[in-house]
């Protein structure tokens, strides 16, 4: 293998040698094509033209005028309804289904925002959420179902889909920004941007797995095309459907936090002051109604699905008129009594315990969190960086990465990386880009380092992973920023809470895919490799292991992009970076700025995506002929 | 048993080609008509020829069995024939019309009315009850709600499924499952019935059953029926005519009776070796000439050779044959019966 590529590797490592000293470090300057300026030009032009241009008074004005009214109508409903009209909907929806229990938590987490004095947050984050995925389902279920059955609109629109998951919220915020204004509207239609992608995916995905028999069988008897969506395609897509309907809803929630920099108001809001009060007690207790709103949204939209032969309770239509009528009934009654504001509120009665606990690990282990806080930045971040910026020129850089690609993934994705890294230089934002790499990589090796042992050993103990599994769960759903504000109590700003953070939000589905790879090796495979007599060890490593790598590189590939999604909440809690300027970007005047931190985070996105998916496709067995 | 003339033919095949692949397939055509075998064309130019010049007509109330192992281009056909699959060239005529030049209009009317079709792996709608998957032809039509679940409910009685009507049909076993395929084909009362491997996924006990009940229905309801089968005892079993299919084209064609006494080619002998011969063959190809003793039992030339062993083994005496109209046309003896037997054993 090396013999054969020794010539190859002597003359790169030749024209390397020779570029280091050649170049220079860092990227010049000099060559900075500016690209905000003509989108600082585009701000100005939209700030004189707001008034009277026909795109605003004709197109974007009336979009803001509908999205407003729907928001408005929404929350004023539901701050209408007595308190224990929306709890007992939702447990009446879950019961349905026969579980009880689930029911009982589900109507306690509606609640839940009262009890501790969040009551109007939470009513104005679920209006912006219903009205956001609303939006998003009446968008996104035709365009899925159109890219399911054309594929020259699934070749187009998927890049599109694929951009729009990578590129960070706080980039997209920015035009939506300029063009809206700030407010609850952009904040719903920033949402609807970043929740439609897994709406059209699923819903595509569904039609796609329709059994090619059944659809056979239609055309067979007759039917028409449109016979068949709606009959067949359609209803057997639907658990897909809401499944999308579901996911959509969890992208929802988790920009509520970003959402308030343009003035999204609610949860957000209250949890973007516990990070500037730095309470981690009270950043539990708000995040814990996030998180209860999800539960709720979570388990409705399951239970709504009807499983074909489930035998499922039927209500008959006298019942539904007698639910119905009881519900009118205490709803008026409720008015009448006046008991639409939450009765009583605990306030912060749980936060100062979290609170008092988390400044006691602060002083108490500070021995420990001082240094490894040091040994990260000094010795990991800061040599890296000066790595990158100083001591290898530029020129070495490019060529050695596009190597390293090519020998890895071949040529296409090689020039991909070389002429992307050298767009970031151009953008004028290498440094920072640096930054962001850096402590990527750092938050990546850390995340493998801890979640590929924890999945390889839940892989093979189901009952492990199933206690595990909720909060695994859980993680998933808690803003991102809640995570890193204990990080900073016990680290103080700087990079070492973000990449922490990124740490405890890329583990669940590190650990997820990786459990899944080794729990779904081929059973026969183990059977085989049992009766020659090898040991469990040896069946772990010479078998599972080895067969579930691709699934192992997947993890690793949704570890690096969750890590990187993290960069913002880094650039909140002082992580500099790419992240930093983005949010330097939304709230400043520079609004160009966004643009080139928008183009960075994806090239690195796109290059750090496509090389582990390319790893992954290498380890796969051979498919069958 | 089957008059062959176009005239009474429901189902008439002519040179169907299907070719797969990237391009025109006029080169693998020409390929293939100057002799290059499948495989020859799939390494030079990357196309699959899965239907080979395809041939044969179906008379009304046969049963036609295509029997082939996989890859030999037997699904394909059977799509083909229902344009599931756009043959490349080629006709299909039904009743004398070619079902491959209809627009698509013309096309569902023929696949309303006219043929319907019982899958391999049953192809039912996960989301609907029994009845309505049963109904579902019907209810393309836009045929009123009575009147099809009435038509339904009657079907489902004919396959045997009473009581079943409100389950799913993954509540149902593989062969109720496959009933509830059969019964939707047969709700919309066709004339021509396709089936795809239609007992292939079931286990041998219900494989067998369904074959029973398949042929009881026949009996009473005389469909044209065009089966594909990779089972060459299922084909022997089913089929008034059988079309023993490689590589994209038919190596022979004829009764159960002319394959298994005189396989055409290596390749059909080789399931022929393994066939029980005196469950298929009829006495009359033992029949040597000469008279039985005044008083001898007599047996009937067209039934199975199977019928006249225990009558040898019960007395070792020369057995008279006589044709339809019970004229004698020679004996079997102990020596014929017990030669053939030893031939099938080489």
């Amino acid at each position: 293998m090396i013999k054969r590529y020794r010539t190859a590797i002597i003359a790169v490592s030749a024209v390397l040698i020779g570029l280091q000293i050649a170049g220079s470090g860092g990227f010049p300057k000099s060559w900075n094509i500016h690209l905000s300026d003509p989108i600082n030009t585009w701000q100005s032009w939209i700030r004189s033209n707001r008034s009277h241009h026909w795109l605003f008074t004709y197109l974007l004005n009336p979009i803001t005028s509908v999205v407003e009214f729907g928001l408005d109508k929404t929350e004023a409903f539901i701050s209408w309804l007595p308190w224990f009209i929306p709890a007992i909907i939702v447990f009446a929806i879950i019961a349905r289904t026969g579980k009880w229990v689930v029911a009982g938590f589900a109507a306690f987490a509606v609640i839940y925002p009262g009890i501790v004095g969040v009551w109007p947050q939470s009513i104005e984050t679920i209006s912006l959420m219903a009205v956001s995925v609303a939006i998003s389902v009446i968008i996104g279920v035709p365009l899925g179902v159109w890219t399911a059955l054309n594929k020259r609109v699934e070749s187009i629109l998927r890049p599109i889909l694929d951009a729009m998951q990578t590129v960070p919220a706080t980039v997209y915020l920015i035009p939506i920004v300029l063009l809206f204004g700030i407010g609850k509207v952009p904040a719903a239609i920033a949402t609807v941007v970043y929740a439609l992608p897994p709406m059209v995916r699923l819903t595509s995905l569904g039609i796609q797995q329709v059994p090619h028999s059944a659809i056979e069988a239609g055309q067979m008897f007759g039917a028409t095309k449109r016979q068949i969506l709606a009959r067949i395609q359609l209803p057997l897509a639907l658990p897909s459907i809401i499944a999308g309907i579901n996911q959509t809803v969890m992208m929802a929630l988790g920009i509520v936090v970003i959402a308030t920099l343009v003035g999204a108001g609610g949860l957000g809001q209250e949890i973007m002051q516990t990070v500037r009060q730095l309470s981690p007690g009270r950043g539990l207790v708000v995040s814990l109604a996030v998180v209860s709103v999800a539960f709720v949204l979570d388990r409705v939209s399951l239970a709504l699905v009807r499983n074909p032969g489930s035998t499922q309770f039927q209500p008959s239509r006298k019942q539904w008129i007698v639910f119905t009528g009881a519900l009118v009934a205490a709803t008026i009654i409720g008015r009448l009594l006046g008991w639409h504001e939450f009765p009583f509120s605990w306030g912060t009665s749980f936060a100062d315990p979290v609170d008092t606990g988390v400044i006691w690990f602060r002083d108490t282990f500070s021995f420990i969190t001082h240094p490894f806080n040091d040994f990260i930045v000094r010795d990991v971040l800061v040599r890296s960086q000066k790595l990158l910026n100083n001591s290898l020129s530029w020129q070495f850089i490019v060529v050695a990465a596009s190597a390293v690609v090519y020998a890895i993934a071949g040529w296409k994705l090689s020039l991909t990386t070389a002429i992307g890294i050298v767009l970031i230089g151009l953008t004028g934002r290498w440094p920072d880009a640096v930054d962001t790499l850096s402590q990527t990589l750092v938050a990546v090796l850390i995340s493998i380092l801890i979640a590929l042992p924890i999945g390889i050993w839940l892989g093979r103990r189901p009952r492990a992973e199933a206690a595990l599994s909720p909060i695994l769960d859980s993680l998933q759903t808690i803003p991102p920023l809640i995570y890193a504000i204990p990080f900073v109590m016990i680290f103080t700003v700087g990079p070492v809470p973000g990449v922490i953070a990124a740490v405890v939000y890329s583990i669940p589905p590190g650990i997820r895919l990786t459990s899944l790879g080794i729990r779904q090796v081929d059973t026969e495979s183990i059977e085989a490799a049992t009766t020659f007599g090898a040991t469990d060890r040896q069946v772990l490593w010479g078998v599972r292991i080895p067969l579930a790598m691709p699934s192992i590189i997947l993890a690793i590939n949704q570890m690096v992009m969750m890590v990187l999604a993290m960069a913002i909440i880094a650039g909140m809690v002082g992580g500099g970076g790419l992240g930093y300027r983005s949010i330097e970007a939304l709230t400043g005047p520079n609004k160009g700025l966004g643009a080139e931190v928008g183009i960075a985070i994806v090239i690195m996105a796109t290059i750090l995506d496509r090389l582990t998916q390319s790893t992954a496709k290498r380890l796969q067995a051979p498919a069958a002929i | 048993m089957f008059v062959h003339g176009d005239a009474l033919n429901a189902i008439e095949v002519r040179n169907v080609w299907k070719v797969f692949g990237q391009g025109s397939p006029d080169e693998a055509i020409a390929l293939a008509k100057a002799g290059s075998t499948r495989q020859d064309i799939i390494t030079s130019i990357d196309q699959t020829v899965a239907v080979r010049d395809v041939s044969f007509s179906v008379a009304r109330g046969e049963t036609f069995v295509v029997m082939g192992l996989s890859g030999s281009g037997k699904s394909t056909l059977i799509r083909c024939l229902s344009r599931l699959i756009e043959p490349t060239s080629g006709e299909v005529l039904l009743n004398g019309e070619d079902l491959l030049a209809m627009d698509a209009d013309q096309l569902r009317e023929v696949r309303r009315g006219k043929i319907s079709m019982v899958f391999q792996h049953f192809g039912l709608f996960p989301h609907r009850k029994v009845i309505d998957n049963i109904a579902y032809g019907l209810e393309v039509q836009k045929v009123d709600k009575a009147t099809r679940l009435a038509r339904a409910n009657e079907v489902l009685n004919i396959v045997g499924l009473d009581g079943w009507a409100d389950r799913y049909p993954q509540q149902l076993s593989g062969g109720m499952q496959q009933r509830v395929g059969l019964a939707r084909a047969l709700a919309v009362d066709p004339e021509i019935l396709l089936f795809d491997e239609p007992f292939s996924a079931l286990d041998p006990l219900i494989r067998k059953e369904m074959q029973d009940e398949l042929i009881r229905l026949q009996k009473s309801m005389q469909r044209t029926i065009i089966f594909i089968t990779h089972d060459f005892a299922e084909a022997l079993r089913l089929g008034d005519r059988i079309a023993i299919m490689k590589d994209g084209s038919f190596d022979q064609v004829g009764t159960p009776e002319e394959i298994v006494s005189n396989p055409a080619t290596p390749y059909v002998r080789e399931f022929v070796n393994d066939v029980p011969r005196a469950k298929v063959l009829s006495v009359r190809t033992v029949t040597v000439s000469g008279d039985a003793p005044a008083g001898a039992r007599t047996v009937s030339a067209t039934s199975r050779i199977e019928t006249v062993i225990p009558m040898l083994l019960e007395r070792d005496e020369a057995i008279q044959v006589v044709d339809e109209t019970g004229a004698s046309i020679g004996i079997v003896n102990r020596h014929n019966v017990a030669s053939m037997l030893q031939a099938e054993q080489r």
